[in-house]
């Protein structure tokens, strides 16, 4: 049982692990995250990289929809404007990876300023439509430009560093993970300063935020701003994951797809966004395995189980919704109550 | 892992060296004695859900039921056929997934890729593993390149090609003709586009117009108009299954238009024609393999798969058929040729084969110089017999 966390300053107060427990826990997870690579296969190796590109991605859109309130079903036109950002740089000028990525964050959030003009006068599902518009101008202009390739999209040459190609999942795995942290990283601090407050009275209430004295036009372009950004340094991630950058790679139920992971995970929570992008990513995984366990599972079985799999990862989500709306953030908050209060009841 | 690995072994001393050299050297026999035995592996990333998954549970069962007919009669050389298939929902991020997962587990040598972006997407991979030849459901032009993809094939002429074997008919048809192209704004209906245009003028044909849609329109009453002012005798529609095919022969016969109306592959099954309806009668199109129920001419191989399956077969599972019945020869070949079941290996007997039977699939013997097998025949479809039946003979376009 954990008594209490005695706290004499205000920055105590405010830190973001603020006990000895928290940091032992979170240590133990960097070593695995350290110590994955050399234990896991090329398949789980591989998840582990789509998962971070997806929890980088996510966890720009819970910064705009979790914290600011803002619906965007925009993310995956933004990756897509980082993506295809880093294949030109890379294609063309070959410049560094890293520089690479950045410029594919600013490119994806200058245009995530654009599309957040129309959030001054429209919210919820309005906001939500026009968006959309965003991955649709995005879709052409990724078609029909000639510095894009065309439909037939752009092969992307590998990172490299001192002369050796990130070409592998066990490589690149260095390169995303990381960038992932440091963006989660960013992103839980954001909540500690005055912009990040700022987010929040946004949501909970804009007109009485701008009474506040928070800027609204400001503060909303500034969250869908920092929102594409993440999702531009994601989308820059996968082109350098899938080496393939085409029109068709950034549809928009990939969109609908980060939407449901933050709704999933937890709405205006960072835990949210990785328990949402993990649970979103590895349960149609997890299933496969669960459903090969099921006896004679011969092919003509697999043709019959596949759909039954996607029915039983879409009741899945409706579940969660249902038994818990404030996600999976929330189960994990309760679990660790549960053990902090041990062997009491809450 | 592999530089983890390499730094490890180059640290080490040199008894270890030894050590593990000999350790090496003992197994090696015992491994290659293993090789000569063990599975031959196909792995598949195969759409059985999702918007392909009409043709992904029929090629997967194409696939299946070949492997099965090459295990009963003994496999390859003593060596059994194994087929790990993965569903993908057709989503390239899940394929991939699914070829690392099948990669993981099995040594696989042959591997069915379920769309281009797969097979440009996993194409660096295949490369650096070495060791598998890959075909799949993509008929891309850019894929029929084989110094850009050396370690893949497309089962069936690519889509420029199948647009070409039209474009020859009508030639032979209607000298001179008036051909319109209808296509998706995807990068499946483009594909053919441009070098289907020059090959049009080349053959004597004109093309007064080409249409692109928005993927899935529905409205389509401008185009039609558009159509209809071109006034072309052919109308060839790529980059669909079905929509909107039906709504601009529906509407170009009610405002009297004579066109002749064509499609491709995808759009050819007979289950997907017959949707046309009355409308669709007299449809034509380009198709690389014989039809289920075509009894027109001797074919072995139909016969086995009627007597394996007596309801109608899909021409998807055709494709998946073939395919591994290519996979086979080439591994067949492979191992006559006393080479191991390589990459480069695998190809090079792939393309080895001239004038191939494939017992009546394909009607014409086949030759695989490059990456594509350039030959079709054009089909009509006979809505009172319900059936596709042959407007052509067999028409290569090999270079």
């Amino acid at each position: 049982m954990r008594i209490g966390t005695l706290k004499e300053s205000y920055v105590a107060d405010a830190a973001l692990f603020d006990s000895a427990t928290q940091k032992l826990w979170l240590g133990a997870g960097a070593a695995l995250l350290v110590l994955f690579p050399f234990m896991a296969s090329d398949y789980w190796l591989y998840l582990a990289c789509l998962v971070a590109i997806n929890v980088a991605s996510a966890a720009g859109l819970n910064i705009l929809t979790g914290y600011t309130g803002l619906v965007s079903l925009g993310q995956a036109a933004f990756m897509g404007l980082g993506a295809y950002t880093v294949a030109i740089l890379q294609t063309r000028w070959g410049t560094p990876f890293l520089l690479n990525i950045l410029a594919g964050g600013v490119v994806a959030m200058l245009g995530g300023l654009v599309v957040g003009i129309p959030s001054l006068r429209v919210k919820g599902l309005y906001l939500a439509i026009a968006t959309i518009a965003a991955s649709f101008i995005a879709h052409f202009l990724f078609a029909n430009l000639s510095i894009t390739g065309g439909t037939g999209g752009l092969a992307v040459p590998p990172a490299s560093v001192m002369g050796v190609a990130l070409d592998t999942s066990f490589r690149i795995y260095w390169l995303i993970v990381p960038v992932t942290l440091v963006l989660l990283l960013g992103a839980a601090n954001l909540f500690r300063t005055r912009i990040g407050r700022a987010f929040i009275a946004i949501r909970d209430r804009d007109i009485s935020a701008e009474v506040l004295g928070i800027p609204l036009l400001r503060y909303k372009l500034l969250s869908f701003g920092l929102s594409s950004f993440y999702a531009g340094i994601a989308g820059g991630l996968w082109a350098y994951f899938f080496r393939v950058v085409t029109p068709e790679s950034f549809p928009l139920q990939m969109s609908i797809f980060f939407l449901a992971a933050i709704i999933v995970g937890g709405m205006g929570t960072i835990l949210g966004s990785i328990l949402g992008a993990v649970f979103m990513t590895m349960v149609p995984e997890l299933l496969k395995f669960v459903f090969d366990l099921l006896p004679s599972t011969g092919h003509d079985m697999k043709v019959f189980l596949s759909p039954v799999r996607t029915v039983v990862f879409g009741l899945l989500i409706v579940g969660f919704l249902i038994f818990e709306p404030h996600g999976l953030a929330e189960v994990w908050r309760r679990i660790r109550r549960f053990f902090h209060l041990w062997p009491f009841r809450n | 892992m592999q530089s983890f690995q390499l730094s490890k072994t180059v640290s080490i001393g040199r008894r270890s060296l030894m050590i593990a050299a000999a350790a090496v050297g003992m197994t090696l026999p015992a491994a290659v004695h293993a090789q000569a035995g063990e599975d031959i592996v196909i792995g598949g990333s195969i759409p059985m859900t999702g918007v392909f998954a009409f043709a992904g549970v029929g090629i997967n069962a194409g696939i299946a039921d070949y492997v099965k007919i090459v295990n009963d009669a003994g496999g390859i050389k003593g060596r059994k056929l194994r087929y790990v298939p993965e569903d993908t929902a057709y989503k390239v991020d899940v394929s991939v997934a699914a070829y690392k997962k099948i990669t993981s587990q099995n040594k696989v040598n042959l591997y069915y890729g379920d769309s281009t972006g797969f097979a440009k997407t996993i194409n660096p991979e295949l490369e650096r593993n070495g060791q598998i030849l890959m075909a799949g459901a993509s008929f891309a032009t850019e894929l029929n390149d084989p110094k850009k993809y050396p370690h893949q094939f497309l089962v069936g002429p690519d889509y420029s090609e199948q647009v070409g074997i039209l474009l020859r008919h009508i030639a032979k048809e209607k000298p001179g003709a008036k051909v319109a192209f209808v296509y998706s704004d995807t990068e499946f209906g483009r594909d053919p586009i441009e070098t289907s245009e020059a090959a049009a003028k080349k053959l004597g044909l004109s093309v007064p117009i080409k249409i692109m849609t928005p993927p899935g329109s529905v409205d389509v009453s401008t185009e039609v108009i558009k159509l209809r002012r071109a006034a072309p005798d052919y109308t060839i529609f790529h980059g669909y299954i079905l929509a909107p095919i039906p709504e601009f022969i529906q509407q170009g016969k009610q405002m009297g238009m004579t066109s002749k109306w064509m499609g491709t592959f995808w759009t050819m099954d007979s289950s997907t024609v017959m949707k046309l309806g009355e409308a669709g009668d007299g449809f034509m199109g380009v198709m690389p393999f014989r039809y289920y129920y075509d009894t027109s001419a001797k074919a072995p191989m139909l016969d086995k798969i009627r007597a394996m399956r007596p309801e109608y077969q899909s021409t998807a599972y055709t494709q998946g058929f073939l395919t591994a019945m290519l996979f086979t020869e080439a591994a067949k070949r492979t191992l006559d040729a006393g080479k191991p079941l390589t990459g480069d290996n695998l190809k090079a007997a792939l393309n080895s084969i001239k004038d191939f039977d494939t017992g009546g699939i394909i009607g014409t013997p086949i030759s695989m110089p490059g990456n594509s097998i350039p030959v079709g025949r054009v089909y009509r479809a006979d809505m009172k017999a319900q059936r596709m039946v042959p407007a052509s003979d067999w028409i290569s376009v090999g270079k």
